[in-house]
């Protein structure tokens, strides 16, 4: 405790646990703490998502003006207007909106139970295994089962290898780190074996399996990252209590009645889910999941997970970079996947050099 | 230990020659190697001689230039695809081809060496940690460095219709339709590291007693660590210039090489050239079986033998957090 904060038996036990933490009470159950800060940086991101998006609908020669897209919404839009919102534009932005949220949670799931700012699914090979996953179950065996379970079965393999490597789960974040980069090579050789035998010489195929994109996305992918955000972030809500105490570390966390191990395996399962989900309908795209908690975190300068504005960052920044990617000049084309590559591996180099080096 | 891996080596060459996508008689093969004229044969060798040949030297480069990583870096995860050399030497190759129009082919060998190099430098300087002996810094300076040009090189591909062609190959090695003129442009570079690196040995046994022993011995350690480096960077970069990049064999050979023949560099070098040209032309035989009709490219291959390597010197405790 700070000197400034005296604790005098006058205050009221509602006395937040960090300062500038607010608690919302709902009926007789349910409280939830807030902090102004962070509900403001909130709402700010979803302002800029939202013009983002309407940009991303209106640009280009297909482009929906904004005019039009508000008649498409009262339902009195031209025939084409309806087609490029419903089976072009509409559901990509969807799509990147819905497997941003999930990156940007599991990320931030991975990030606090690890308690390293490296734990997340791109540097242990998370989504490298779930990508992996799809390919082997559209490719090789199609029809045996779907994309979303095979996605969960390389997601789960991929962790699997990683805390078995390691000799002691998650616990050094050295060893992570670096069995990590052994998975992701071993699930990367696996999806381009895949597709090598699979689909001989279509680069543009193989690449989308390797680095996540967008392209010629329609409403069954929405439909796949919809139902899966709404079955897991309800419990990604219902774990979020014990994971802020988790941050005071486990024997505090066990003393309060967490369980620590149970917690961090929950948040590693829903982790695993949300990865696969997102990385099912757009690939294995990089280093969203690992950046946007750490952004998240920045904004907001709140201890803890911050799951709602990692998840909101999440999705901004697939939107932003899907929108680079369809637009920008010299990148037109591209998959997604490259432009978040390049822009995550260069914030993970400016972390590198300016932040972690002591 | 090393008539043992004399054999091997030889048993893998035999195997390369005779085993591919298509199945053919061994003793077919020797008759024809010894002047029986067998015109389906000798179209097959001329494919394959060079094959085996570009791939045993590609193997023994990359795990001469592992073990000489490793040895200096005192860390068993030394390895030139993790240090970013094998992505600087694909990205600087791609960028010849599309904007210098460096046609692909042999000219683009040298062209791979400035990026390798370049590449090298940035992760030394990204990962650099004053007072550390963590290695945790440098890979992950390695990844992020590969990180940024495997996007790069993806991109540049997937924009340029001329550069497309080459996509696998710069994306994951490969030694289908290898030529013997491919071996030529890189030898240059090779020659110099394998001597560089065959100089470097009586002073990498000092250097690894210590750097105050070496210094006391009269060995001057930067200079020795920059020689190593330079050797291992050039024999890195020209196999991946030769072939594609092709991960964990640098990482691996070395820790079979210690097991091996122990910790003197001067045996250490003839052994990391036998079994990285075995292991590689192994590599190579599994990746024409595997898929049978069609073949793999290699380096999916030795990812898949490589990297557990990685896992395992992880579990057994040999990185130091």
């Amino acid at each position: 405790m700070t000197k400034g904060v005296p604790m005098t038996p006058e205050r009221p036990t509602t006395t937040p646990a960090h300062p500038g933490v607010r608690i919302l009470r709902v009926g007789e159950r349910l409280t939830l703490p807030w902090r102004p800060r962070t509900v403001v940086v909130v709402v700010v991101l979803l302002v800029l998502m939202g013009i983002l998006a309407v940009l991303t609908l209106a640009w280009g020669p297909m482009g929906t003006s904004p005019h039009d897209l508000a008649a498409a919404l009262r339902g009195e839009a031209d025939a084409t207007t309806t087609f490029v919102l419903e089976r072009l534009r509409g559901p990509r932005i969807l799509t990147a909106i819905g497997a941003g949220i999930a990156l940007g949670l599991a990320g931030a799931l991975f990030q606090s139970v690890t308690r390293n700012p490296l734990g997340s699914p791109d540097v242990i090979g998370l989504g490298a295994g779930a990508g992996a996953g799809v390919a082997v179950s559209t490719l090789w065996w199609p029809g045996v089962f779907p994309a979303p379970v095979g996605a969960v079965i390389g997601a789960g393999v991929a962790v699997g290898i990683v805390w078995w490597s390691t000799g002691m789960g998650f616990g050094s974040p050295a060893r992570v780190i670096i069995t990590g980069i052994g998975v992701f090579a071993m699930a990367t050789a696996v999806t381009h074996y895949v597709v090598a035998v699979a689909l001989r010489d279509s680069a543009h195929d193989l690449a989308a399996y390797l680095v996540g994109s967008l392209g010629t996305r329609n409403m069954q992918h929405v439909a796949i990252i919809g139902v899966g955000l709404v079955v897991l972030i309800p419990l990604v809500v219902m774990l979020s209590r014990r994971l802020l105490v988790m941050d005071l570390g486990d024997d505090v966390a066990e003393t309060l009645g967490a369980g620590a191990r149970t917690t961090r395996t929950q948040a590693i399962i829903l982790a695993v889910l949300l990865a696969a989900a997102a990385v099912s309908v757009a690939g294995p795209v990089a280093f969203v999941a690992l950046t946007a908690p750490h952004i998240a975190r920045k904004l907001s300068r709140a201890p803890g997970p911050n799951l709602t504005l990692a998840a909101v960052t999440g999705a901004l920044i697939l939107v932003s970079a899907d929108l680079l990617a369809q637009q920008a000049p010299g990148l037109a084309g591209l998959p997604v996947g490259i432009v978040t590559a390049a822009a995550g591996g260069v914030y993970l180099g400016y972390l590198l050099v300016l932040e972690w080096r002591r | 230990m090393v008539g043992a891996a004399v054999v091997v080596l030889a048993l893998m060459t035999v195997a390369s020659l005779s085993l591919g996508s298509r199945e053919t008689d061994i003793a077919r093969m020797l008759a024809t190697l010894t002047g029986d004229e067998d015109p389906f044969m000798q179209q097959v060798l001329a494919a394959r001689v060079p094959r085996t040949v570009v791939g045993a030297t590609v193997g023994a480069a990359l795990a001469v230039a592992g073990m000489l990583i490793q040895s200096v870096m005192r860390n068993p995860l030394g390895e030139p695809g993790l240090l970013g050399v094998t992505m600087g030497a694909s990205a600087s190759v791609v960028t010849a081809t599309a904007f210098f129009g460096v046609s692909s082919g042999l000219a683009t060998v040298p062209a791979a060496i400035p990026g390798a190099v370049l590449a090298v430098t940035a992760v030394l300087l990204l990962g650099r940690q004053s007072g550390s002996t963590s290695v945790i810094p440098l890979v992950l300076a390695g990844a992020v460095v590969s990180a940024v040009l495997g996007a790069y090189v993806q991109a540049m591909i997937l924009t340029r219709p001329e550069v497309f062609d080459s996509y696998r190959h710069w994306m994951v090695g490969s030694l289908a339709g290898v030529r013997f003129e491919t071996l030529w442009t890189v030898l240059p570079a090779l020659i110099l590291g394998a001597v560089l690196a065959w100089a470097m040995t009586g002073s990498l046994n000092a250097v690894a007693l210590g750097e105050e022993v070496a210094t006391g011995l009269g060995v001057r350690v930067q200079w020795v660590r920059l020689a190593a480096l330079t050797a291992a960077t050039l024999l890195a970069a020209a196999a991946t210039a030769a072939v594609g990049p092709i991960a964990f064999v640098g990482l691996a050979v070395p820790h079979l090489v210690r097991a091996a023949v122990g910790t003197d560099h001067r045996w250490q070098l003839p052994m990391a050239v036998l079994l990285g040209a075995a292991l590689l032309l192994g590599a190579d035989v599994a990746a024409r079986i595997i898929a049978r009709p069609q073949e793999l490219m290699v380096g999916v291959v030795t990812a898949f033998v490589g990297a557990p390597f990685l896992l395992a010197a992880v579990r057994r405790g040999r990185v130091r957090g």
